[in-house]
């Protein structure tokens, strides 16, 4: 019996094996239930290497986050893992900063040099994220043995956290035990959608830490909350992508996501399992690797010094 | 009826005159080249193909195969040096005439067929290609607005990079252009012509298309003859009617590859709910 496990991509032009395929799903869904992540700043660069167009694989990826995030979501939903309200809120945000993020790349490009600030924001955004985060967990990760260090003294009120007690419209977030201004998500929110468009990716590596840090949620609700509004912002993105650009493989999204959400489900359990500290630095240690990475890209000369619209 | 007899008297002469005329030579057998699969079929399971290509040249010529075509534009980001340090995107590239595929095979090496096979070399498309470069980053100054067209050896106006060079290899990453030898082999002399044949591996990213496959023949350093046949490739089956539906009915598809993978993602969180794994 002849059977190839290589199938056709119309949209993507080309041929790829199923099993390499539903692989890479699996292993990014994998870190996309522990993190919260959407990991398409891992798995588009990943999908271009195996032939596919970059612009394919941006909106094909956005595509199948749609069903991994709603695997995801729906895992740590069970888990009481989903601030719903605060998700909504950051997804204002975030769409009303998707908006004047385009609009600031539209003037960066008349002004003709959106290329290299897009690359130094990007370099400088894993680095400062994923370094502040692998430090703080590693100092947490110290004093966690000694019990008496979780709660602050009363007397050491931060000035952010100060603004943060008198901004008005203060409102209980149950899910996430803590009480803050509505302004605050929706105006984190428009900052991470800001960066986000400049930088071309759903902005989850952001979303994460401005949830942790920020607004101070407990590391397995923002795991929770980050995917829930990842899925509404990839569904917006693939029905746009689909629409203006024809750019999404509704098949190569299909294999991936049976991979991924089958890895996002084991994710969430294995995330369960480890403690915030340990997530966080995992988090963190990922953030860095991809820094790195694009990092050596930027400073070691390319094969080719012609590129595909798309690619970075 | 009359008219009819003159018209069948007044075709006997013209009908010899084109039998005369259209013969061919006694010393040039008819030549030909055929192409199985004669079209490609696109379909589900297109993983790229073998075309085996078959044919007759004048007897002691050379072969040269190529296949290539769909040319159009070509839009590319041209990468440069920024600060001195870092690697980036610089500007744009506009190409005009780029075949989408030109895979290229011969019996003997090219450069043993003398300069008349140098059109036929990879490195020949710089003849037809045009470059349009237009440098739009101005971080270090280096770059300008002003878009320069090029042609001849498509070398850069900064100087900076060859666009052709870097478009062939852009092009033989993705194994859409390819340069053989040896790849075409040749039967013996046979009462003024010689078969031959050759497998050209077509790849699994051809874009559909009308393409031409054509058998160059070379003798003592001239062509002495040239056949071409042309080959279409087009999509078939699920493929085909899947890209009907993301060109032609953009929204609905959007919103159906939204809707199936939320429901793939439901059903397979279900799953696992199911085998008892979630809270």
């Amino acid at each position: 019996m002849n059977l190839t496990m290589n199938l056709y991509l119309p949209i993507a032009g080309n041929s790829v094996n199923c099993l390499a395929i539903f692989g890479l799903g699996g292993v990014v869904g994998l870190l996309s239930g522990i993190f919260g992540v959407g990991g398409g700043f891992l798995m588009t660069p990943l999908l271009m290497m195996m032939g596919i167009p970059p612009t394919v694989a941006a909106s094909s990826d956005s595509n199948q986050i749609v069903g991994a995030s709603t695997s995801g979501t729906l895992a740590h939903f069970r888990l009481g893992n989903v601030d719903i309200k605060m998700g909504l809120l950051l997804l204002i945000g975030g769409i009303a900063g998707g908006g004047i993020g385009v609009q600031i790349i539209k003037i960066l490009r008349q002004m003709g040099n959106a290329d290299f600030l897009i690359s130094i924001t990007y370099v400088l955004m894993l680095g400062i994220v994923g370094g502040y985060m692998f430090l703080e967990s590693l100092q947490a990760m110290r004093k966690s043995r000694k019990p008496a260090a979780e709660q602050p003294g009363p007397g050491r009120e931060s000035i952010y956290a100060r603004i943060v007690r008198t901004m008005p419209l203060q409102t209980d977030f149950k899910r996430s035990g803590i009480r803050m201004s509505l302004l605050m998500p929706l105006a984190l929110g428009t900052l991470v959608g800001v960066l986000a468009a400049i930088m071309g990716v759903g902005g989850g590596f952001i979303m994460v830490p401005v949830m942790v840090y920020l607004l101070r949620m407990p590391m397995h609700v923002v795991v929770g909350t980050s995917l829930f509004q990842i899925l509404f912002t990839c569904v917006s993105v693939t029905i746009m992508q689909a629409t203006q650009n024809h750019t999404v493989d509704f098949i190569l999204a299909l294999l991936l996501l049976i991979g991924s959400a089958l890895g996002a489900q084991i994710g969430a359990k294995v995330g369960k399992k480890l403690g915030g500290e340990q997530l966080k630095i995992l988090l963190a240690s990922l953030v860095l690797i991809v820094m790195v990475k694009m990092l050596y890209d930027l400073l070691v000369r390319p094969d080719v010094l012609l590129a595909y619209m798309g690619e970075h | 009826m009359n008219t009819n007899r003159l018209y069948r008297l007044a075709l006997i002469p013209l009908l010899t005159l084109v039998a005369l005329v259209g013969r061919p030579a006694q010393a040039t057998p008819a030549a030909m080249l055929t192409a199985t699969p004669a079209a490609i079929r696109i379909g589900a399971q297109y993983d790229g193909i073998a075309m085996h290509v078959a044919g007759t040249v004048p007897a002691g010529s050379e072969v040269i195969l190529r296949f290539s075509g769909a040319p159009g534009e070509l839009h590319l980001r041209e990468k440069g040096k920024v600060f001195g340090l870092l690697w980036m995107n610089v500007g744009k590239v506009s190409l005009n005439n780029v075949p989408g595929v030109c895979l290229v095979d011969s019996s003997l090496d090219l450069e043993d067929l003398g300069s008349v096979a140098a059109p036929f070399k990879l490195e020949g498309l710089r003849d037809s290609v045009v470059v349009n470069e237009t440098a739009t980053e101005k971080v270090d100054g280096a770059g300008s607005a002003t878009a320069a067209e090029i042609d001849g050896d498509g070398a850069a106006a900064s100087g900076k990079i060859d666009v052709m060079h870097e478009l062939l290899l852009l092009k033989q990453h993705e194994k859409l252009y390819a340069e053989a030898a040896g790849g075409v082999r040749l039967g013996p002399n046979s009462g003024g012509s010689r078969s031959f044949s050759a497998t050209v591996a077509i790849p699994s990213a051809l874009p559909p298309g009308k393409y031409l496959l054509e058998a160059i023949a070379v003798k003592d350093g001239a062509i002495v003859d040239r056949q071409t046949t042309a080959v279409e490739a087009d999509l078939t089956g699920f493929p085909r009617w899947l890209s009907h539906l993301a060109f032609n009915r953009s929204l609905l598809y959007g919103v159906l590859a939204s809707l199936i993978a939320i429901v793939s993602g439901l059903v397979i969180g279900l799953v696992f709910q199911s085998r008892g794994g979630a809270h």
